[in-house]
């Protein structure tokens, strides 16, 4: 079981919820992503991740290892963060 | 009744409530928070309210919603054929259809590009007649992008609509959205090589007068005009007393075909308001004069109006400016019923019960 917890932008979209919790059949953080209620707002219609989405997997930038196909293999925690830019 | 603004911002919705006066008002906001809503309206068929809120990170979406903006319902994800080779990129201009086509619903966006909704706005479908259309390779992206902002329908015949789109220019269908016609003639582009092209134009809000269909009027890049049949030709009517042919937002009265209004600014490359003089400019004779209604207007005041930032409801007129504040015109003087919201992108009013 992998927890994710979104932004409250995000969370105001998925009625209040800010935590979810995916199945362990979720093999690749993408997988989890894909998941949850709000992942139109995650992939673009192209189902690439939007391009300044920002997504920590145990505290390690997804990017680093593979961005959605960055595997969840031992992972507890999904967090994505508010953007990081814009005004 | 009062007065209801829903005043899109580059941070959310607000809603502000006005006395039949319209000189007391009280707001309600953000709704959508965090969410920069470039047009929300009321369908006045059902009473259900439309935002085209869009986000730097989770993209263009349409939302709705059926308790006056207590809640909302995220529209089914917008998309474009992949043969297409293009992504949407902003939501724009969400239009009710007449009330003979409940549920149906048209939504302008960026790239350049028409949806319709016949399921009250749960799912999108695009317009293949714009997409694919003949002379797209000829329109180009304004400082807001391509986009599609005005979407009018002839309310005696739903199969003839007009799209405005910057910068692409006018475009007509008589065939309910199969074909389109650019109809663009004698409306100029200064900063193209050929003046007066087949597309290119940018139109910066298109309006048809509800009670005459076959009279347009256009704010534009290059000029304001009005056209008498139904786009094919196009008077200019800037040099009859504006101080500017630029600007943004035009309105018009749904009750006197021969009265619009405009908010000059002061050139394509300065995007304010001319030597300070924040102002609306009226004509209640087609647009052969035009007269300033500035009473009550800040002054000095460099303000700039964005296209979908202004209104008018039959009785008043309303705009909201980049730097936050919402104007209503009370009994002849405008009152700033709002000041310091987040830049104001879009306007729209309508009657509420107080």
């Amino acid at each position: 079981m992998v927890h994710v917890i979104v932004p409250s932008v995000l969370a105001a979209q998925a009625e209040g919820r800010q935590r979810f919790e995916v199945a362990a059949a979720a093999e690749t953080v993408g997988d989890a992503l894909r998941a949850l209620p709000v992942a139109d707002l995650l992939f673009n219609e192209r189902g690439e991740w939007n391009r300044y989405l920002n997504v920590y997997v145990d505290g390690t930038d997804t990017r680093e290892r593979g961005g959605p196909a960055c595997p969840l293999t031992g992972a507890r925690e999904i967090r994505v963060i508010a953007m990081i830019a814009g005004g | 009744m009062g007065v209801l603004g829903l005043v899109g911002t580059r941070k959310g919705l607000f809603l502000l409530r006005g006395d039949d006066a319209r000189r007391t008002w009280q707001a309600e906001g953000p709704l959508l928070d965090g969410w920069g809503v470039y047009h929300a309206t009321v369908d006045a068929r059902d009473g259900t309210v439309y935002a085209a809120a869009n986000h730097l990170v989770y993209g263009p979406t349409v939302q709705r919603s059926a308790d006056g903006g207590k809640t909302w319902q995220r529209s089914k994800q917008l998309s474009l054929p992949e043969w297409s080779g293009l992504t949407v990129n902003a939501a724009w201009h969400i239009e009710p259809g007449l009330p003979q086509e409940p549920g149906t619903l048209y939504l302008g966006a960026d790239p350049g590009v028409l949806f319709r909704s016949d399921d009250h706005g749960k799912t999108w479908e695009p317009n293949l007649g714009i997409l694919e259309h003949h002379t797209r390779d000829r329109w180009y992206p304004g400082a807001g992008g391509l986009c599609i902002h005005s979407i009018q329908v002839d309310p005696g015949d739903r199969r003839r609509m007009y799209v405005g789109i910057t910068a692409a220019g006018t475009f007509r269908t008589e065939d309910g959205g199969q074909t389109w016609m650019p109809v663009n003639q004698n409306v100029a582009v200064d900063h193209l090589p050929e003046l007066y092209p087949e597309v290119g134009q940018c139109v910066h809000k298109l309006l048809l007068h509800p009670a005459r269909p076959e009279r347009l009027w256009q704010q534009g890049h290059c000029g304001v005009y009005r056209s008498d049949d139904c786009g094919d030709s196009w008077d200019r009517l800037d040099g009859n007393g504006l101080p500017s042919s630029f600007g943004f937002p035009i309105m018009i009265d749904p009750k006197d075909p021969d009265t619009a209004f405009v908010i000059p600014e002061k050139s394509p490359e300065y995007h304010y308001s001319p030597d300070g003089q924040l102002a609306v400019y009226g004509t209640r004779d087609s647009g052969q004069t035009w007269e300033s209604m500035s009473d009550g207007l800040p002054r000095p005041a460099w303000a700039a109006v964005l296209r979908e930032a202004s209104a008018f409801d039959g009785d008043s007129l309303y705009f909201g400016t980049q730097s936050g504040s919402f104007f209503a015109l009370a009994n002849g003087t405008w009152v700033e019923a709002a000041r310091h919201l987040p830049p104001v992108l879009s306007v729209e009013v309508t009657q509420w019960s107080t």
